[in-house]
């Protein structure tokens, strides 16, 4: 079961990768848990990491160490939802 | 200097982020001062030493030379001035005579310090070569970070840099997590790596501002 705000957190990730990488909303609405990341999104580069990061630490307000940070965690928009709500909603 | 708008009355003056995030900013700040002058408020965008047109290298630039920088443009206006910075460029205003300081989604120097050896980070990964974080305190040469050569200076300046908070009105984008004196919708213009614009989120920042100003001259 996803806790309360798991949601939320979901969406706030989905902003995050539309407006740091410019993705157009109506791609953006179609990923789902599936839907691979580093690697896959010609966007996402290495820097590109970097200022998603740490936008999803000014949205959620939560605080991302640099050991945390792996290529699972970046695989899927399932496994970033994942990590984010991780720390956000504890 | 760019300036904007009408020859009498306060004028804005305006402090772009420092480093890379001043190309992702610069086309947006020049939308906000031109909706400003639609609004019959003047507006101002100095080059300040090592950025923009200037001569100095980047690297040979401190917060001190940067701020008198500021200081120098805002009294060269011989109006009433207020800034308006972005991001880092909320670290630029401290040492200027201002009426009144905005400060669109400002961070403080730990921040941007933290966010520079962040993306040095990536790209270290990227290339295969080792990059220590801590070497950016022990340096004696100045250390490139996320494109930019950096004085050793500035960067521990940096350490404790923080936005000077009087008479400061501190708006930030709807998405963001800190507190803020209003919160307005947009885009984070400064994270993209092709520089973009939003000309409505520029419009809205206009109006606050103008709205600002007129409580300012109470």
């Amino acid at each position: 079961m996803q806790p309360d705000g798991y949601h939320e957190v979901e969406e706030t990730v989905r902003g995050v990768l539309r407006d740091v990488l410019g993705i157009d909303a109506d791609r953006a609405a179609k990923f789902d848990e599936a839907t691979p990341l580093f690697g896959a999104l010609p966007e996402l580069d290495s820097m590109a990491v970097a200022g998603v990061l740490t936008e999803l630490e000014d949205r959620l307000g939560i605080v991302i160490e640099d050991d945390e940070v792996d290529g699972d965690m970046l695989e899927t928009f399932g496994a970033l939802t994942a990590f984010a709500a991780s720390k956000a909603l504890t | 200097m760019l300036r904007f708008g009408p020859d009498a009355g306060p004028v804005v003056i305006a402090a772009l982020p420092l480093f890379e995030e001043a190309n992702r900013t610069r086309a947006f700040t020049v939308t906000i001062l031109r909706a400003l002058a639609e609004r019959g408020i003047a507006g101002a965008l100095p080059d300040l030493p090592s950025q923009g047109e200037s001569v100095r290298p980047t690297h040979e630039t401190t917060l001190p030379i940067l701020r008198e920088g500021f200081a120098a443009a805002a009294a060269s206006l011989g109006r009433p001035a207020f800034s308006l910075t972005i991001r880092s460029g909320a670290l630029l205003d401290a040492a200027a005579a201002l009426t009144g300081r905005y400060h669109l989604s400002p961070m403080t120097g730990a921040d941007l310090r933290r966010e520079l050896v962040r993306a040095r980070q990536a790209s270290a990964r990227e290339s295969g070569q080792p990059f220590d974080a801590a070497s950016i305190d022990t340096a004696a040469d100045p250390v490139e970070l996320a494109g930019n050569m950096i004085a050793t200076q500035l960067l521990r300046e940096l350490t404790d840099a923080v936005p000077v908070a009087l008479a400061t009105r501190t708006v930030r984008l709807e998405t963001e997590a800190k507190p803020a004196d209003a919160k307005l919708s947009g885009s984070p213009l400064w994270r993209r790596a092709e520089p973009d614009n939003d000309i409505d989120f520029a419009a809205r920042v206009a109006d606050d501002i103008a709205a600002w100003i007129e409580t300012c001259a109470g």
